[in-house]
């Protein structure tokens, strides 16, 4: 168009040859120009050169304003991809190896995220009121558990999707929910596209207007009509819009994927196989465990508030046996004669051990008397001679009392009438002069004053001044005998009691015999003896 | 696995149910004729070794007040036009109900079964009368439901038919 008036006036009076030299010499390069852009308008036809320079533009602008393009190559980038794998799969195998890895991975952790979340709807249920009641219903009614838990606890399952060519009523392609048989899909099919007809036909709706939506029961059928296709979705329980969109979506996707396919579509469904994984996308099962996350916020309390309270009584009961263990512990501890070495508390048996003076108390009664039943205690304890003050003065009390009762024993026995010293008495004193000693060191040791009583007797026979004097006569030697062995005297304790308060035995000449003699009694008072004197 | 849309129609009474019913597989009841209009069953035919899945919509006979729905026939792949050869007229009507099939979906191939043969003694369509009911272009075929006389031969004829006109396929 702009290059006619140049046509125009090259056609005028004006000779050719000087106008267009001059014109070329003062507008040569916009001629040219001019010349160059008027040819482009008119071959409207995009240049190879041109569309380059926009392409990458034009894809960027589409991209951001919807994702039809994205669905339009879709199926050129799938055959390409498949081209190129089928003439060298090593090269994309390299070339995706990358991805391949982390792909997997992630698709290992959703899995194992998947298995966890069921394990725990699973526990969940199992736990609750409500998952034994169903089972009880499933062993009952003999309906299996997962069929059950669909009919109390289901919000909504879209059970099947049915891909219907809108002409024919034929179906293109059914799926349906894991476990649910519909083996007369394609005369459900055809059968709900003629009742969308007579629905039409009977109603006369407004232009455009069709049946979408039908209930029975607790299923909705849910159909979207495309200009050549229908996608219907069978809804148990109630659907949210969600699901409507998804329809909307997968359908609009379905057009065009398969845009060919449809047109050309005269009763071979095989063409349209591939759409199965876009019309599985549909299918999905929501149950009201899935959602309820409001109102379990609130549904730990129901749990958490026995459960504080076994804690609690746990607690309590820890925190009592600690307190009794550890009185009982530091009661034993600071029993003289005992030294705990290892202490361990299990939930039922404690176990001590350590090192025990024989004259240290019982280590179950120490912890008795702390409140510790002894049932469980297992004890094990090693012998050992505790320098502690008490245990040593025990210790003492103790050889002092076994020595006394020792001495106690013992008599020396005299003929009759006399007061002399037989050999016999000679040989016994001896002995009872060793024991003295002994009991004198343990006296020593327990703190105590340690006296010796020497009992003068007679037999009943004879008066009793004689006797008396007899009894007195016989205390002496013996007396004698223990001073010579470094018993001082003022330890010595003289009673003459002749025949009075006879030592009894049954046979009278026994009995005159034993009590012609001289028996002794230790006297241990608390005030400490003085210095011995050598 | 081919499947085809085919519709049979014809003037109420002359039999197009029973002549189904044996013959096919089918989960809805005869009620939906007269509640819908229509009740489509299902016929698995064998051409050569093709399977084709006839869906087979047995429509609404048409009567006094009642038309055959053309909504019903879009889309069909092929036509079993059904005559009663008791009553003549049932045949005659056949011109009127194609040329309403044929304003919905054009020409497609279609077939004419003349029933209840077997009632050979009150058969009384003419020759002229039979070789032109629905149009003398048209195939057609004798049938007993009763017998089971050419049903099988008429929804394999209208299958091969049907395939055949949709080309590629074969």
């Amino acid at each position: 168009m702009n290059a006619e008036p140049s046509g125009s006036v090259a056609n005028g009076g004006t000779p050719v040859t000087e106008f267009d030299a001059l014109r070329r010499l003062l507008v040569g390069p916009e001629q040219h120009r001019i010349e160059e852009l008027s040819e482009e308008l008119q071959s409207r036809e995009i240049t190879s050169e041109q569309l380059a320079e926009k392409l990458p533009e034009a894809i960027a602008l589409r991209g951001r304003r919807d994702d039809h393009l994205g669905r339009a190559l879709g199926p050129t980038i799938e055959t390409a991809l498949r081209e190129s794998i089928r003439r060298d799969p090593e090269e994309v195998a390299t070339a995706i190896f990358p991805v391949l890895g982390p792909a997997i991975r992630k698709a290992i952790a959703e899995t194992m995220a998947g298995l966890v979340r069921s394990i725990n709807t699973a526990v969940e249920q199992s736990l609750s009121l409500n998952g034994l009641k169903w089972r009880v219903e499933s062993w009952r009614t003999g309906v299996p558990y997962p069929e059950i838990v669909i009919k109390h606890a289901l919000v909504y399952r879209v059970e099947e999707v049915f891909f219907v060519h809108a002409e024919t009523g034929l179906l293109l392609e059914h799926v349906s929910a894991p476990g649910l048989k519909v083996p007369d899909a394609d005369l459900i099919s055809s059968m709900m596209s003629a009742i969308r007809d007579f629905v039409h036909d009977s109603f006369r709706p407004a232009e455009g207007a069709t049946l979408r939506t039908f209930s029975v029961g607790d299923h909705t059928i849910q159909v979207e009509a495309g200009p050549r296709a229908l996608l219907a979705v069978v809804i148990r329980g109630q659907a949210p819009d969600a699901v409507l969109r998804r329809q909307q979506d997968t359908l609009e996707v379905l057009h065009l994927q398969f845009a060919g396919q449809l047109a050309d579509f005269s009763g071979d469904a095989a063409p349209f196989e591939p759409s199965r994984p876009l019309l599985e996308d549909c299918l999905e099962t929501v149950l009201s465990t899935d959602t309820a996350v409001a109102k379990r916020r609130f549904a730990w309390l129901k749990w958490a508030l026995p459960l504080l309270l076994i804690v609690a009584a746990i607690a309590a009961f820890w925190v009592r046996s600690s307190m009794r263990w550890n009185r009982g512990l530091a009661s034993l501890r600071a029993e003289p004669g005992i030294v705990v070495v290892d202490a361990s508390r299990g939930w039922r048996n404690w176990a001590i051990s350590g090192l025990r003076d024989p004259v240290a108390r019982d280590p179950s009664a120490v912890l008795a008397s702390a409140g510790l039943l002894p049932s469980r205690l297992s004890g094990h304890w090693e012998q050992y001679l505790s320098l502690d003050p008490v245990i040593v003065a025990t210790r003492a009390q103790h050889s002092l009392d076994s020595l006394g009762g020792i001495v106690e024993t013992r008599r020396i026995l005299f003929d009759a009438g006399s007061a002399e010293l037989n050999p016999l008495a000679i040989a016994t004193l001896a002995g009872i002069a060793t024991l003295v000693q002994e009991l004198d060191r343990a006296g020593a040791a327990a703190g105590r004053s340690v006296r010796l009583e020497l009992t003068g007797r007679t037999d009943p026979t004879g008066l009793d001044e004689t006797n008396t004097a007899l009894a007195q006569r016989r205390i002496e030697p013996v007396a004698e005998g223990l001073e010579s062995v470094g018993i001082p005297s003022s330890r010595i304790i003289r009673n003459a009691v002749a025949s009075d308060n006879p030592l009894p035995a049954a046979d009278p000449s026994e009995r005159a015999r034993i009590n012609r003699s001289v028996s002794f009694k230790a006297r241990v008072s608390a005030a400490p003896s003085t210095p011995r004197e050598p | 696995m081919i499947q085809k849309k085919i519709c049979m129609v014809g003037v109420y009474g002359t039999g197009k149910t029973c002549l189904v019913q044996q013959f096919v597989q089918s989960i809805f009841s005869v009620k939906y004729l007269s509640t819908v209009g229509v009740k489509i069953d299902r016929k698995e035919v064998k051409i050569g070794n093709l399977d084709v899945t006839l869906m087979l919509w047995d429509l609404e006979g048409r009567d006094g007040t009642h038309d055959v729905n053309a909504s019903y026939v879009r889309g069909a792949h092929g036509v079993i036009y059904v005559a009663d050869g008791t009553r003549p007229d049932t045949a005659q009507q056949l011109i009127e109900i194609r040329e309403l099939v044929e304003k919905s979906v054009g020409r497609i191939p279609s077939v004419v079964a003349l029933n209840k043969i077997d009632l050979t003694e009150e058969w009384k369509l003419a020759a002229a009368d039979e070789a032109g009911a629905g149009g003398s272009d048209l195939h057609r075929l004798r049938t007993s439901a009763k017998s089971g006389e050419g049903v099988e031969e008429t929804f394999e004829w209208v299958a091969r038919a049907a395939v055949a006109s949709s080309g590629g396929d074969q």
